[in-house]
């Protein structure tokens, strides 16, 4: 195809102009590239697959609210001097949060594995072997992940285990590219709390482009909190795919707080009878950022379940975009779907758009889907003045309740204090962390 | 003497509708005024209007209260000043939980007047005394505001933030609208209990039952908007007996 006749988002950058880039980018980053952790071979594959997907289209419906401008200037091989994580230790401790009790922890700086900062365990184990999903033109940056990534969690789980990831981005003196990576497996029958975190920034003009794979396996249970609260100036690209074997569960509780440009795309795969799927997600925006995720759901397989609650608050003229597209396969006998989207605008040039999507293949499913967006509600708002409550307490806590729901599947009592608490924190207005129930 | 709330000749409207078209009403400390009127007569305009909810304009005349002009006040200061509206449809607010709400109301006002802030334990003290005097379980107090609450609950917890509060002057909408009887000898225990020579209670009305637990001093009629007939309590009970039409057909001619 004609490079010339497919405008690329970025504008100011062609075509011919990215693959070079990426091209330049594996020259400068080969030194840093471990190919004990990622094979020559995947890491070329995926490098060949990205150029040929090339940049996102404007008239790609996956891709459409992406605010992708930044690729424009955006470096795509990491910093040799970002990549010492002893030097940037002392950064990073400055924006590591506070850790959760009876979680071991493991931390990532500028997607180098940090074991002064980090417990004394493991954070690759050779014996599994790398975890790459296929990806689509959907998940193309998980490509530049695979190509890129100078470190990762690679770990097998068995039984019960309470783990905190945490990838920690700090500023250098150039723009840098920081490429988080986290391949988890669990084996049938495991039990996984994970904490993933992406905290601090790379710093002006930087990249962030992760990858978290999970695997679960047979009867696998995984609740996932995933909290993003990078800082403002961060430009994020994000991927997550998840694949579930037969009865496998797996609880999503997605915490968009941070960036200043977000494209997440996301995959869930249920390819085992009786798997089930839950994503609650919530993105609180300002300024002019722009969050965008995409979500796929892939029902494969017969009495698979999926539920996506989402929630966004876009405020003064940031936007929100969430796609969430349900597909169920023809082999897929008996699965059940529900989405809830819901949006709140915070200002007047604020924007939220909501995208359920269903496609269905058999005729025995359940689905629903529902997405409504609007200002706060008067008559709420108006209960809580007339109880003598000012109006930036009144608006934090009707955000608040707006968002709630969204964080009701964290089940572990410690994940979910910590949940709200970010939330709190993100909504930034008055309102007390004994507000929330 | 002079009165805590003082309506003259009040107009106000909702985008083209004039819903209120000259009130005129005064309410001295120490007495509990029942407004009654048949179903879009103004009676919830009219307890909005004092409350200061957003969409209705005022376009004449001037409400005073405690000496001050009460239109001049954004909702939340007239609630520090001791106004409490009591809503016909209380609002459900998920996530929020009860007892915060009223620790947060009670602290606006309590910072308003120079107090300080209200120590936890003893307010939790309060309000499970207060919740015990409504018959509320304390399961309520950690719920959401609101959630899941049944009509009678709702109305229970209007009353609860109201003794919390402890205004000076109520204005209670149809409090008494879809309580069962049990539930609505509480609710009137429960206004009875704040009844002083400080403090003033305007309770709207469509029935007189409430009435019969709560003795008003004073029962007005409204009508399109206007207040067309005021008396003591023999009043209520003879619009119970006649209904309102009479009135209206009173002031038609």
């Amino acid at each position: 195809m004609n490079a010339a006749v497919r405008p690329p988002v970025p504008g100011s950058l062609s075509q011919a102009a990215f693959e070079q880039r990426l091209r330049d980018a594996v020259m400068d980053a080969a030194p840093m590239l471990n190919s004990r952790l990622l094979p020559v071979s995947v890491r070329s594959a995926a490098l060949n697959r990205a150029l040929a997907a090339g940049l996102p289209q404007l008239r790609d419906d996956l891709w459409r609210y992406a605010d992708l401008k930044f690729l424009g200037s955006a470096p795509w091989a990491p910093s040799p001097t970002a990549q010492d994580p002893t030097r940037w230790q002392g950064a990073a401790a400055a924006v590591l949060p506070q850790r959760e009790a009876g979680f071991e922890r493991l931390v990532f700086v500028n997607g180098r594995h940090a074991p002064e900062l980090s417990d004394a365990i493991p954070a690759f184990d050779a014996s599994v072997s790398p975890l790459v999903p296929e990806r689509t033109r959907h998940e193309r940056f998980g490509w530049l992940n695979d190509a890129f990534a100078t470190d990762l969690v690679r770990l097998a789980v068995e039984g019960e285990r309470r783990l905190e990831i945490v990838f920690v981005s700090t500023a250098i003196d150039a723009p840098q590219a920081v490429h988080p990576r986290l391949e988890l497996l669990l084996r049938p029958g495991a039990s996984l709390t994970l904490l993933e975190r992406h905290v601090g920034g790379a710093g002006h003009a930087s990249l962030i482009n992760s990858a978290t794979q999970l695997h679960l396996g047979s009867g696998a249970h995984c609740q996932h909190l995933r909290e993003q609260s990078l800082s403002l100036e961060s430009q994020l690209l994000d991927t997550l795919q998840v694949a579930l074997d037969s009865n496998a569960e797996y609880a999503l509780t997605l915490l968009q707080l941070g960036t200043r440009s977000l494209r997440s795309s996301q995959r869930l795969s249920l390819y085992g009878a009786g798997a089930g799927a839950r994503i609650h997600g919530t993105a609180v925006s300002q300024g002019s950022r722009t969050l965008d995720h995409s979500l796929l759901v892939d029902h494969v397989a017969p009495r698979t379940t999926s539920q996506q609650v989402l929630r966004g608050i876009a405020r003064d003229r940031s936007r929100i975009a969430w796609r969430s597209r349900v597909e169920v396969a023809a082999t897929a006998h008996n699965a059940s779907s529900q989405q809830s989207l819901k949006g709140l605008l915070g200002g007047a040039g604020a924007e939220v758009d909501l995208r359920p999507q269903l496609e269905i293949h058999t005729d025995q499913v359940r689905a629903s889907h529902g997405a409504t967006t609007g200002a706060l509600d008067e008559n709420m708002r108006f209960y809580l003045l007339s109880r003598g409550l000012d109006p930036d307490t009144a608006r934090g806590l009707l955000e608040w309740s707006f968002l709630e729901d969204a964080v009701s599947l964290v089940g572990d009592p410690a994940l979910r204090r910590l949940a709200e608490r970010s939330l709190v924190a993100a909504l930034g207005s008055s309102v007390a962390g004994e507000a929330v129930q | 003497m002079t009165s805590l709330l003082s309506i003259q000749n009040l107009h106000a409207r909702i985008g083209d509708r004039e819903v209120l078209r000259g009130i005129d009403l005064e309410v001295p400390a120490g007495e509990v005024h029942a407004i009654m009127g048949p179903n879009g007569s103004g009676k919830s305009s009219l307890s909005n209007v004092l409350g200061g909810k957003p969409g209705y304009e005022v376009t004449s005349g001037s409400v005073s209260y405690r000496g001050r002009d009460l239109l001049a006040l954004a909702p939340e200061e007239r609630a520090r000043e001791g106004l409490f509206l009591g809503f016909q449809y209380p609002v459900e607010i998920p996530g929020v939980n009860n007892t915060y709400l009223l620790r947060a109301a009670l602290n606006a006002s309590r910072r308003h007047r120079s107090q300080s802030e209200v120590d936890a334990y003893d307010f939790l003290e309060l309000v499970r005394g207060k919740a015990k005097l409504m018959k509320m379980d304390e399961s309520f107090l950690s719920r959401g505001v609101n959630e899941g609450f049944s009509g009678g609950e709702k109305k229970r917890n209007e009353i609860l933030q109201m003794l919390v509060l402890e205004p000076q002057l109520a204005v209670l909408d149809e409090t008494d609208s879809g309580l069962d009887i049990d539930a609505l000898k509480v609710v009137a225990d429960g206004i009875n209990s704040l009844r002083s020579p400080e403090r003033a209670i305007v309770l709207v009305t469509h029935y007189q039952r409430l009435l019969d637990h709560v003795a008003p001093d004073r029962v007005h009629v409204l009508a399109r908007g206007r207040i067309v007939k005021s008396g003591g309590p023999e009043l209520a009970r003879e619009l119970e007996q006649r209904g309102y039409d009479w009135l209206l057909e009173a002031e038609a001619a």
